[in-house]
């Protein structure tokens, strides 16, 4: 392994042991749930580890198989990866996406029914992580690659911005018609009401009226 | 923008470069500055509590802010335990909430949501913790400024560093509070397709049992008659 390989399981392993992780039972899935604007890189980092790190005397072959379903819920990608990993993918259509983890390690009977712990991070938009800039101490070079993450923030936030303003026009639409349909509804339901009763009227009139109770 | 350097730059050996790099892409990545922001939503089952995990350093502060988008009832139960295990925090039932810890302790907090009081329809959670790591602010001055002194352009450097921190603050900010808005309006609009959902079934519905009402009374009545005409014969 090159150093660029050990770096980026470097920046794996740091940048995920401060992350957020919650646990995960053996062959037990958990979903979450992004909401992700359209033609946008999401890349989410993960790292599995048993619950308890001091009991574990064999170290088990941990795997995690991880799907991801777009907004009508058909399956976008579907791969198992090892320990850790990085997995990328692109959202075609906007919506609520679900990244879905389950554990499929390998049993050896010695970890059944034992919790593990699933490290996550998820990222939005392209994150171009400055190896090459590392590499130098040039300041210029510093300030150009910080820059640079700053109109990636900015670009990420313009977006969401007009992502929101997508929906609200379909929660516009959808409001408007609630507010016709209820409209409508009562205006049927009057009618239909008014039209009975004259009907039931009538009929009962006739019924009367050849019973010769009248 | 701050690096955060857990290693001095002045080791130039070989396995110092890998440290070079780990340390500036953990700057980057984890740090990019002092903020750390994690945002999930999930879908908490019914009667089930789940946990969630986020290990802190000490003396940083770290808040935290949810809200039940979708669920009948729109509530869940909140609590958060420190490393020690003391209940820091205790919601029961709210539907959103908001709360700061300071100073954090060293080591892994506990963040968990109870939907045990609801036997039948689960929630959805958005939650959000943000994690301001103030005693790393001062180090990477520090080392910032010592690589700055050696170029003869530091003041205008120490200007440009702090002009795009406070930018970079405000875009974090910015971001923040367009995810905590996408979480009310995502919220409002389930509320909204269930309304309408609503709407068109116990429209249906009365309409229907008008209509069967209506020809149930004719046909009683006619009945009635008919009956009572064979008796009166």
């Amino acid at each position: 392994m090159g150093f660029r390989g050990v770096g980026v399981l470097l920046q794996c392993y740091l940048m995920l042991a401060a992350a957020m992780f919650f646990d995960l039972g053996e062959q037990e899935g958990k979903c979450i749930i992004e909401e992700i604007p359209e033609d946008t890189l999401v890349t989410g980092y993960f790292l599995l580890e048993p619950w308890d790190m001091k009991s574990v005397t064999s170290s088990p072959h941990l795997g995690v198989t991880v799907t991801v379903r777009d907004p009508n819920h058909e399956v976008l990608m579907t791969k198992r990866y090892g320990k850790f990993g990085k997995l990328t993918f692109t959202a075609h259509a906007s919506g609520q996406h679900y990244l879905c983890f389950q554990s499929n390690s390998t049993r050896f009977s010695v970890f059944a029914r034992e919790k593990l712990k699933l490290h996550l991070d998820v990222q939005m938009g392209e994150h171009t992580i400055g190896h090459s800039t590392a590499k130098t101490k040039d300041n210029m070079a510093l300030l150009e690659s910080s820059l640079r993450h700053l109109l990636e923030q900015m670009m990420y936030i313009i977006r969401q911005q007009e992502y929101q303003r997508e929906k609200e026009e379909v929660f516009r639409q959808i409001s408007e018609e609630t507010n016709s349909k209820v409209l409508w509804w009562a205006v049927v339901q009057t009618s239909i009401l008014l039209s009975v009763g004259f009907c039931q009227m009538k009929r009962l009139k006739d019924f009367f009226i050849a019973k010769k109770l009248v | 923008m701050k690096w955060t350097a857990h290693c001095k730059l002045r080791m130039m050996t070989v396995p110092a470069e890998l440290c070079l790099l780990a340390c500036l892409t953990v700057g980057l990545t984890l740090g990019s500055g002092p903020n750390k922001d994690i945002a999930f939503t999930f879908l908490l089952p019914a009667g089930s509590t789940e946990c969630f995990y986020q290990t802190a350093e000490n003396n940083c502060s770290m808040h935290v802010e949810y809200q039940v988008i979708a669920g009948s009832g729109l509530d869940v139960g909140f609590s958060i335990i420190s490393p020690g295990g003391y209940r820091l925090v205790s919601d029961f039932r709210r539907s959103d909430g908001l709360h700061m810890v300071h100073p954090t302790d060293d080591g892994d907090y506990r963040l968990c949501f109870d939907n045990s009081f609801s036997k039948l329809s689960e929630k959805m959670v958005f939650f959000e913790v943000i994690i301001n790591n103030q005693n790393i602010a001062g180090g990477a001055q520090d080392e910032w400024a010592d690589v700055a002194r050696t170029e003869s352009l530091d003041y205008k450097l120490e200007d440009i560093r702090a002009s795009m921190d406070s930018v970079y603050q405000h875009l974090e900010r910015s971001r923040q509070l367009q995810a905590m808005l996408r979480a009310f309006e995502t919220r409002d609009r389930y509320l909204l397709e269930d309304n309408l959902w609503r709407v068109s079934f116990w429209s249906c519905l009365s309409m229907l049992v008008m209509l069967t009402v209506a020809v149930s009374q004719i046909y009683t009545l006619r009945r009635l008659f008919d009956g009572t005409k064979r008796v009166c014969t």
